[in-house]
C-alpha cells in the first residue's frame, strides 16, 4: 500500500483515538475492507508500542556505545603489546617477576598452539614435465626438511612456473627457519583468485601465531572461516583457543 | 543464588553504569563469540545477540522479574544461545553443531518464549538508532503519545515542518526495517502474540 502523509495521520489518529467519530466509523469500515490497511496498522502499533520505551532505548545506544569502545581498544592493542614488552623490560630490570611471567606465559600459549597447529604445507604431485626437473629435485629437500637448500633453490627458480606454489613452499620454508618476515611476504603475496589462497590464508595465520600475535590472526581466521573449505574446522578450532 | 559479583553486575546494569556494563561485556564476550562464530554465525550476529540478551535481563531488572538460579554468566549465556538457536531456526539455511535439544541451560520455557516473542523488538530499536537525531527526537515524541501540536511546540520546530519530519521519518524507518532479512524472516514465520 503506499505510505502518504494522509495515511499515516489517519492511522495515527487511529492509534491515539483521537479521530472524530465520524472519520473513525469510516476509517474502521475501510480497515475491514482492507487487508493490507490492517496490516500496516498493525506494523504501525507494534512500532508505537516498543519504541515508546525510552529506557529500553536509552539501554541498547549505551551497549552500541560501548561496543565500538571495546572494539577500538582492541585494534590499537598492538600499540598495547609493544607497551606490555616495555613493562616487562623495566620490571625486569627492577628484578619483579610477576608482570614478566605474564607476557612470558601468553607467548608460550601461542608457540604450544603453533607447534600444535603447523605442519609444513605437503608436497604436491608435480607433474614431471621438462620444466618440473629443478622444482622435483628442490621437493626432495623440502621433504626432507633442507629448509636452506629449498630456499636457496627456490629463490633462483624463475618465477614463471607455478608461481603460487613456490610462494607457498618458499613461505613454509622461511619459517622453518625463523625468517617469519619473509614469510609472511610470500603469503601474502598470493592473490584471492589463486587456487591455494586458502592455504596461504592458513600459513599466514600460523606466522602471526608464531610470532605470538593473536590480534592480527582473528580477522583471518575470520576470514578461513567464512572461506568454508577444508580449513574451517581448524581455523575454528584455533580461534576457540585463542579466545579463552 | 548471587554472589557479590554479580550482584554488582546486576547494580550496573539496572542504574546504566557503564563502566560496569562494559567490564561485564568484556567478561563475558570472548565465550559468546567463540559460541557463536562456532555456530555459523559472524561478527556482527556476535555483537546482536550479546546486546540483545543484555537488553532482555535489563527489563527483567526493572521489572523486578528475574529470577536467578545460577550465576549470573550462566544465565547470560543460557540466554544468548536461546536467542541464536531461535535465530538459526528461523533462518533454516544455517545449521547449528551443537546438539539443540540437549540443553536449555536451566532457562525456563516461559523465557525461551519471550526471547522469541522480542525479536521484532530488537529489529525495531536497532534501525530506529540509526536515524538522525531529528527523527529521533520527533518520532520519540510522538511515540510517547504526544500530538503534533505539542511535538512543535517542544521541539521549537514549525508545526508544518514537524509534520513533514514525522512522515518522512517514520517511513524511512519502516522502509529500513522491511528491509532487514531478520525482520523479513519473521515475518515468514509470525510469532504468536
Amino acid at each position: 500500500m503506499d505510505r502518504t502523509p494522509e495515511i499515516f495521520e489517519k492511522i495515527e489518529g487511529y492509534l491515539n483515538n483521537t479521530l472524530p467519530k465520524e472519520e473513525l466509523l469510516a476509517f474502521e469500515k475501510e480497515i475491514s475492507n482492507t487487508p493490507a490497511l490492517k496490516q500496516e496498522i498493525e506494523k504501525h502499533r507494534s512500532l508505537h508500542v516498543t519504541l515508546s520505551d525510552q529506557d529500553t532505548l536509552e539501554f541498547k545506544e549505551k551497549l552500541v556505545k560501548i561496543s565500538t569502545e571495546i572494539k577500538k581498544e582492541e585494534t590499537s592493542s598492538s600499540f598495547f603489546s609493544l607497551f606490555w614488552k616495555i613493562a616487562a623490560s623495566i620490571v625486569v630490570i627492577f628484578g619483579v617477576g610477576t608482570l614478566f611471567w605474564y607476557t612470558i606465559n601468553n607467548q608460550d600459549q601461542t608457540q604450544e598452539l603453533y607447534a600444535q597447529y603447523y605442519e609444513p604445507f605437503p608436497v604436491e604431485d608435480v607433474s614431471r614435465g621438462e620444466d618440473d626437473n629443478a622444482l622435483q629435485d628442490v621437493m626432495k629437500s623440502y621433504r626432507n626438511g633442507d629448509y636452506s637448500i629449498v630456499i636457496s633453490e627456490l629463490e633462483e627458480l624463475p618465477n614463471t612456473i607455478k608461481k603460487d606454489l613456490i610462494h607457498l613452499y618458499l613461505g613454509n620454508s622461511y619459517l622453518n627457519t625463523n625468517q617469519e618476515e619473509k614469510a609472511i611476504g610470500q603469503f601474502e603475496s598470493i592473490q584471492k583468485n589463486s587456487q591455494y589462497y586458502e592455504n596461504t590464508r592458513w600459513y599466514l595465520a600460523l606466522t602471526y601465531l608464531k610470532l605470538g600475535n593473536p590480534k592480527k590472526i582473528k580477522p583471518i581466521l575470520q576470514e578461513i572461516i567464512e572461506y568454508n573449505g577444508v580449513y574451517k574446522e581448524n581455523a575454528t578450532q584455533l580461534m576457540n583457543a585463542l579466545t579463552k | 543464588m548471587s554472589n557479590i559479583e554479580d550482584r554488582k553486575f546486576l547494580e550496573g546494569i539496572l542504574s546504566g553504569d557503564e563502566v560496569i556494563i562494559k567490564a561485564f561485556y568484556k567478561k563475558n564476550l570472548s565465550y559468546i563469540s567463540g559460541y557463536i562464530l562456532k555456530n555459523s554465525g559472524n561478527e556482527a550476529d556476535v555483537e546482536d545477540v550479546f546486546q540483545d540478551a543484555l537488553i532482555l535481563i535489563y527489563q527483567k531488572l526493572k521489572s523486578d522479574s528475574l529470577e536467578l538460579h545460577s550465576s549470573l554468566s550462566t544465565y547470560f549465556y543460557g540466554i544468548c544461545r536461546n536467542i541464536w538457536r531461535n535465530r538459526l531456526r528461523k533462518n533454516k539455511k544455517m545449521v547449528i553443531t551443537e546438539d539443540v535439544v540437549h540443553d536449555e541451560e536451566g532457562i525456563p520455557p516461559e523465557i525461551i518464549e519471550e526471547i522469541a516473542q522480542k525479536e521484532r523488538e530488537h529489529v525495531y530499536r536497532k534501525h530506529f538508532l540509526k536515524l538522525s537525531n531529528t527523527c529521533r527526537e520527533v518520532l520519540g515524541l510522538l511515540f510517547q503519545g504526544n500530538s503534533m501540536k505539542e511535538i512543535a511546540h517542544i521541539t521549537g520546530y514549525s508545526e508544518g515542518y514537524t509534520r513533514k519530519k514525522k512522515f518522512e521519518c517514520k517511513k524511512s524507518l519502516i522502509e529500513m526495517i522491511e528491509k532487514d532479512p531478520a525482520y523479513k524472516e519473521l515475518q515468514l514465520t509470525p510469532e504468536k502474540k
